[in-house]
């Protein structure tokens, strides 16, 4: 053997090797909700909440839009309403005025104050909105978790319920991906309240803020928990230990009074991803903020550094953590440092991008399921692809004579290649994907068709079997590669612009290409380059 | 062994005129067969992840296999019914059955469906021939009607005082029914029931080996975003063939390629929507592959025009003869190729299930476009372009 073929037979095994790891044993490759069932969950959009969020912020809104007017009153809300009090009756028309510009409430006056409720037909809009943001970032989530093939539908009669199905999802996994669906994501920066005295140590108790302020909080206020940090912990002396059974658990150490303003949201992040701080060592997240939320967040530290308070970062209602700032901030870029495992990080990260939810969600079942085709379909589709397989190789012996065994190593070699890359990709396969396979290598064998076709026309044209097999190959090699390329670009942009479904087949269609273009040009012509080795000036060639 | 033994000499150029307008017509025909733009009302059918429909929950004791309640709703005439096994206690079986939404389905047609599928389900217990009904799974209003027409408690007054006097039972049937859904034994009844009413129970009803445990509808699971963003990346996929093949040929060949592509998608759509087959995720795949398969199919032809372009026995040549030629020295590899694929789409046609029937159908009609397309749309339309805008030494410049 020349060096040369040595280099290629390696080369080929050590692909198939590859590729092999990816798949073998078989057990690695995740089958469909069609082939194999997987987990059922169900959830329910707690659609109040979204209800609330409005409420609050219409108060904090009205107040700016009072303060801008230099009206005295005080607005306050609670669950359903929004309150106005303190304006003198002559002020009233004034007031009147900016009311009215909230159109989506109805407003009951009396001398000297007003009470705004939300309009029925505006409720239904702000629940039904709220159940298609929820259903949307579920869909984000669950994508850019890595779940192939996810099935996600609305359902439920006020269609608040939100049905997510997983194929081949471990029992690790399933845990997380529950974190993930049911938490909004909300991330606010709020400024600590000017009359909590404690800074960064925060109150050891609700109880023990609320005695300071003896049971009423000032106006614009809330007491928000931090809960107990890594750092903390080793400061401390101990070791963090994250028991999977005691996350949910976490210790309080403390609260802090923060204004209810919140100053940049979730809502402003352009790009999140997880980071290691190089000094500590400890997990961070890292974002970006877009025009508005960069200029908010300049107003933001811009207050902080001249009054000299704290920054709240709050995610889901609880403190991450308490910034100072000696400046006025802008750029827009921010790093938030707390207690984050890596699987925390990012998951925190994936959450910031994907949006937050208007409202939490509750997990109302979860269960596994079964294969959603019976065992009949399963098998008879999986035969009429073997079928059809089978029947390509048969044909191509018949028809190609040895060359046609060629085709059978490459159509073997592609199959392999195709399977490794598919579970690289941690790609989910289904019955339909099964029938793309065999489709994919009936027309993998065209390549092959291609090649054999032109060497039977240079044999025919007197050529010798070596200049037969050179000049065939020469000569197709650009109409493969223009083939293939042409497919290999509608495949990625179909992945680009594709969601769900669609960019899963883009990426088998690509695999398929892939696959097809190596073993064509590749593997068929060093089976032939080695045979022409071994027997050197043969006179016929069987094709 | 070969399938012509000696180079055929066909004018495939001679009917290129009869040809395109034969295409183009019988796509025009397709379409207005099928009528898209009336939606489900035309014949255009979508199937469940577009439509919604209907999810209902059953519970059977004892062994009962998936096969069997499909089969039984394939029998009922739900072909499309999905059902899927829930994990259950032992003993007991838990299906999910989701149907589809007809077109222009209201509440009443929904309950209507629900009652079908009810009783399809009902025929499946193994005491289905008992002709006393099934309390696990009987309409509460359907006691209720029996007891208020009877009233064996005595109530007095009018109607609506009669059905009050009763709604508490039925209420507390209805929670036992879910508690121990099926009920096993008439103890299981509330067991401060009054005896008049339990004992009418116990006479008219039999217990059952199934209950219902819940329906409720559910929204599609593919938005019109969806489809949306699917088109435009198809639209993008389009763009970049034809910059592709722009820089690799000439500007005639990138406009027959894909004049020729969305022929060979318009008339499966069109054929596929004609026969009645239902338009689900796979199937949208099946013709993304189409797509590429079309694609591919006609390259080989421009390639090998391109190619012979360059030979010097063609300098003097008519377009026409080159295109021919090409065509003809092509001839064998495409029907090998297309029989090859078109032979797997056949089998998981006629053998692949009901699973792969509806994504193989446009593959099967699809390949034989695809092939017939390189050679009668896309070659006719470069010979066309040609002769009009006669630039015939740009494809000689560019190197193969």
């Amino acid at each position: 053997m020349s060096k040369r073929t040595i280099w290629r037979l390696v080369s080929t095994l050590l692909i198939c090797g590859v590729c092999a790891y990816f798949f073998l044993p078989l057990s690695k490759i995740r089958l469909g909700l069609d082939l194999k069932g997987g987990v059922h969950f169900e959830l329910e959009v707690q659609t109040h909440e979204a209800l609330e969020a409005d409420i609050k912020d219409t108060s904090d809104r009205l107040q700016d839009r009072l303060k801008e007017k230099g009206l005295p009153a005080v607005v306050s809300h609670d669950q359903t309403s929004v309150k106005v009090e303190g304006f003198t009756p002559d002020q009233k028309p004034a007031v009147e005025k900016v009311l009215n510009t909230f159109g989506n409430y109805d407003v009951a006056y009396d001398a000297t104050s007003a009470k705004l409720t939300q309009k029925a037909a505006y409720q239904q809009f702000v629940k039904e909105d709220a159940s298609k943001r929820a259903l949307t970032i579920i869909e984000n989530r669950v994508n850019q978790f890595g779940v192939a093939e996810p099935e996600i539908t609305q359902s439920g009669r006020d269609g608040n319920r939100v049905v997510v199905e997983l194929p081949g999802v471990s029992e690790a996994e399933r845990e997380r991906i529950k974190g993930l669906l049911s938490t909004p994501g909300r991330l606010e920066q709020r400024l600590k309240a000017k009359g909590d005295p404690t800074s960064y140590r925060g109150f050891p108790t609700r109880e023990a803020a609320l005695a300071y302020f003896n049971g009423t909080l000032p106006p614009g206020t809330e007491l928000l928990p931090e809960p107990e940090s890594d750092r903390d912990l080793r400061r401390a002396g101990q070791v963090p230990t994250h028991d999977p059974k005691h996350k949910g658990e976490e210790k309080i150490k403390s609260w802090h009074l923060v204004e209810t303003k919140v100053y940049v949201d979730g809502g402003d992040i352009n790009d999140a991803h997880r980071a290691v701080n190089p000094t500590t060592d400890a997990h961070e997240i890292n974002f970006t903020l877009n025009r508005k939320g960069s200029d908010d967040f300049a107003t933001l530290t811009g207050i902080a550094s001249d009054e000299g308070r704290l920054i709240s970062v709050v995610l889901d209602k609880k403190i991450v953590s308490n910034l100072s700032t000696k400046e006025k901030i802008s750029g827009g870029s921010v790093r938030v440092s707390g207690s984050f495992t890596k699987e925390d990080a990012d998951d925190f990260a994936l959450k910031l991008k994907s949006g937050a939810m208007r409202a939490s969600m509750k997990f109302l079942e979860e269960k596994s399921m079964g294969p959603s085709l019976g065992a009949d379909s399963i098998r008879s589709g999986v035969l009429a692809s073997l079928l059809g397989f089978g029947t390509i190789i048969v044909f191509m012996l018949f028809y190609y004579r040895w060359s046609g065994l060629n085709a059978i190593v490459a159509l073997t070699v592609n199959l392999i290649v195709m399977l490794g890359l598919m579970g690289s990709f941690n790609a989910v396969i289904t019955l339909p994907g099964i029938a793309g396979f065999a489709l994919t290598l009936g027309m993998a064998v065209d390549a092959n068709i291609l090649i054999f076709e032109r060497i039977r026309e240079e044999l025919k044209a007197g050529k010798s079997v070596a200049g037969a097999i050179q000049a065939g190959f020469d000569r197709v090699f650009w109409t493969i590669v223009d083939s293939h390329v042409t497919q290999l670009f509608a495949a990625m942009l179909l992945f680009i612009f594709g969601t769900g479904p669609v960019k899963g087949f883009a990426v088998t269609l690509t695999v398929g290409v892939v696959a097809s273009l190596f073993t064509s040009i590749y593997i068929s012509r060093f089976i032939y380059d080695w045979i022409l080795e071994r027997h050197p000036g043969t006179k016929t060639l069987s094709v | 062994m070969r399938i012509f033994e000696n180079l055929p000499h066909i004018d495939f150029m001679k009917y290129k005129t009869l040809a395109l307008s034969i295409s183009w017509a019988l796509i025009l025909a397709c379409f207005f067969v099928a009528q898209p733009w009336k939606g489900s009302a035309g014949r255009v059918k979508l199937g469940m992840q577009f439509t919604g429909g209907i999810d209902m929950q059953v519970r059977f004791r004892g062994d009962m296999p998936q096969d069997k309640v499909r089969a039984a709703l394939v029998r009922g005439g739900f072909a499309d019914a999905a059902v899927v096994a829930y994990e259950s206690k032992a003993g007991l079986k838990d299906y999910s059955i989701k149907v589809k939404a007809r077109p222009g389905q209201d509440e009443k047609d929904s309950t209507a469906q629900i009652n079908h599928i009810r009783e399809i389900l009902r025929g499946l217990d193994v005491n289905a021939g008992d002709p006393k009904p099934d309390l696990n799974t009987e309409t509460i209003g359907v006691i209720a009607d029996q007891w208020i027409k009877s009233n064996p408690l005595g109530a007095q007054g009018d109607d609506t005082a009669i059905r009050a006097a009763y709604d508490p039972w039925l209420s507390k049937i209805s929670a036992a029914r879910e508690r121990f859904a099926p009920m096993t034994s008439f103890d299981q009844l509330p067991t401060d029931l009054p005896k008049v009413l339990g004992d009418q129970i116990k006479n008219t009803y039999r217990l059952g080996n199934l209950s219902f445990v819940k329906n409720e509808s559910f929204s599609p699971s593919i938005s019109g975003e969806w489809t949306r963003k699917t088109l435009t990346a198809v639209a993008w996929a389009l763009g970049a063939i034809l910059v592709y093949i722009m820089i690799r040929f000439t500007a005639s060949f990138a406009i027959g390629g894909i004049v020729a592509l969305i022929h060979d998608i318009l008339l499966a759509l069109g054929i596929f929507a004609v026969f009645g087959f239902e338009f689900s995720v796979p199937v949208v795949a099946s013709f993304l592959i189409l797509l590429g398969y079309s694609m591919s199919d006609t390259i080989v032809v421009f390639d090998r025009i391109r190619e012979n372009s360059h030979k010097p026995e063609y300098r003097r040549a008519t377009i026409t003869q080159l295109v021919n030629d090409s065509i003809n020295q092509t001839l064998s590899r495409t029907i090998l190729t297309s029989a090859s694929v078109l032979f797997v789409a056949l089998c998981l046609f006629f053998w692949g299930g009901p699973a792969l029937r509806d994504l193989s159908f446009p593959l099967v009609i699809g390949v034989i476009t695809g092939t017939y397309s390189s050679i009668y749309i896309a070659s006719p339309v470069v010979v066309y372009l040609e002769k009009w805008f006669p630039r015939h030494d740009s494809l000689k410049q560019k190197h193969s």
